[in-house]
């Protein structure tokens, strides 16, 4: 079975790693077909590395193909969390190590919050778009609503939004 | 156990059907369900710092770590599985029913709502995950209100603020940024 081969994916398992397996590697598929299905696995909900993993899976291999590419974006991932899960616990919180510890969350919530200005960077481009960001904000720290009701109600708005606008752009093109 | 198992795979899998966007934008929804699962903002900024090192995709780690935690190895096999089954059926679903999904007019529409809020997301989890992380040890979230500064680390949040600005001004390497911090914790906060 020829996409067995894609248990080697895993891991690290990012986009650009299962290009150079299975484009360049293995020739299951043309880079022009992958690059379709890299932007398809960022568009459809999901783990995007995994999206990537089963559509190029199933597109080499059929159903038993996107089974063993999928499996093979999974297993390293959860069997290294597994032990590093189990190592974190072990380590014993106090002295030193604890310092350690409360730096590192520290320095962690630092580039959780960095995460979002580099994505708002690309994602706020309308009045709309910050609009709806700082609602979510507001919702979920001081409306404690949780984040997939938030996700629901987002999706909703911006088609309402965005056949209101269409509607309204036709109109004032008619007019004119 | 079997219960508690089968509601990590349902809050998963229902995480996994409505996340767009990546990793972090998962990973704050995550945080907003962690909380039935017992799994407090310390143990997630732990999370963060070990979804760095560890190979794989970010949610999936996340899945893994937050089911193991709640549930051991049964648990953090059924958040597994519920996070990623969404991408098993939607591949069979796309590629058998819709040719020019990624053009499709709903999605696009829908993104568009969706992808600013999921930045509002994330910037929420960064609070909620400061707020609880920034305080000395033996203190909770509550003293903020009654003593604000005798509840702050000051060491903390100077880590925080040079992270974020090393981070996102210099691009400075996030693992190296981690590794410092713990460095200068370990030497500061001893």
């Amino acid at each position: 079975m020829k996409a067995s081969t894609f248990t080697f994916a895993g891991g690290l398992a990012i986009v650009p790693a299962i290009e150079r397996d299975a484009v360049e590697k293995y020739q299951l598929l043309t880079k022009d077909e992958f690059m379709e299905y890299a932007t398809l696995s960022q568009t459809m909900p999901g783990v995007i590395a995994l999206n990537c993993a089963t559509l190029v899976g199933r597109h080499a291999a059929g159903f038993l193909g996107m089974l063993a590419a999928g499996f093979g974006a999974i297993l390293p991932a959860f069997s290294l969390m597994v032990v590093a899960t189990v190592l974190a616990n072990m380590v014993p919180q106090q002295g030193p190590i604890l310092g350690a510890m409360r730096g590192i969350r520290a320095a962690s919530a630092a580039l959780v919050l960095s995460a979002a200005f580099s994505l708002g960077k690309y994602n706020l481009k309308s009045g709309f778009a910050i609009i709806l960001m700082v609602a979510a904000f507001l919702l979920v720290v001081a409306g404690n609503i949780g984040a997939p009701l938030i996700v629901v109600l987002s999706g909703v708005t911006g088609c309402i939004y965005q056949r209101i606008k269409r509607y309204r752009d036709k109109r004032r093109s008619d007019a004119n | 156990m079997l219960i508690e198992c089968f509601r990590l795979f349902y809050t998963f899998i229902k995480l996994g059907f409505l996340s767009f966007g990546g990793g972090y934008a998962m990973l704050s929804m995550i945080m907003s369900e962690a909380q039935s699962f017992s799994v407090s903002p310390a143990q997630f900024a732990d999370l963060n710092a070990l979804d760095m090192v560890v190979p794989g995709a970010i949610a999936i780690n996340a899945a893994t770590y937050v089911g193991y935690l709640h549930q051991g190895l049964p648990g953090a096999i059924a958040a597994t599985a519920g996070v990623s089954l969404p991408s098993f059926i939607l591949t069979v679903v796309i590629m058998r029913f819709f040719a020019h999904f990624k053009d499709n007019v709903w999605l696009t529409d829908t993104l568009s709502g969706i992808k600013p809020a999921a930045v509002g997301l994330i910037a929420a989890a960064a609070i909620t995950i400061a707020a609880n992380v920034l305080i000395l040890p033996g203190k909770n979230i509550g003293d903020l209100r009654i003593n604000p500064l005798g509840t702050l680390s000051l060491a903390c949040i100077i880590i925080f603020i040079l992270t974020a600005i090393f981070n996102l001004r210099f691009k400075v390497n996030p693992i190296l940024l981690t590794v410092l911090a713990g460095v200068v914790g370990a030497l500061v906060m001893a």
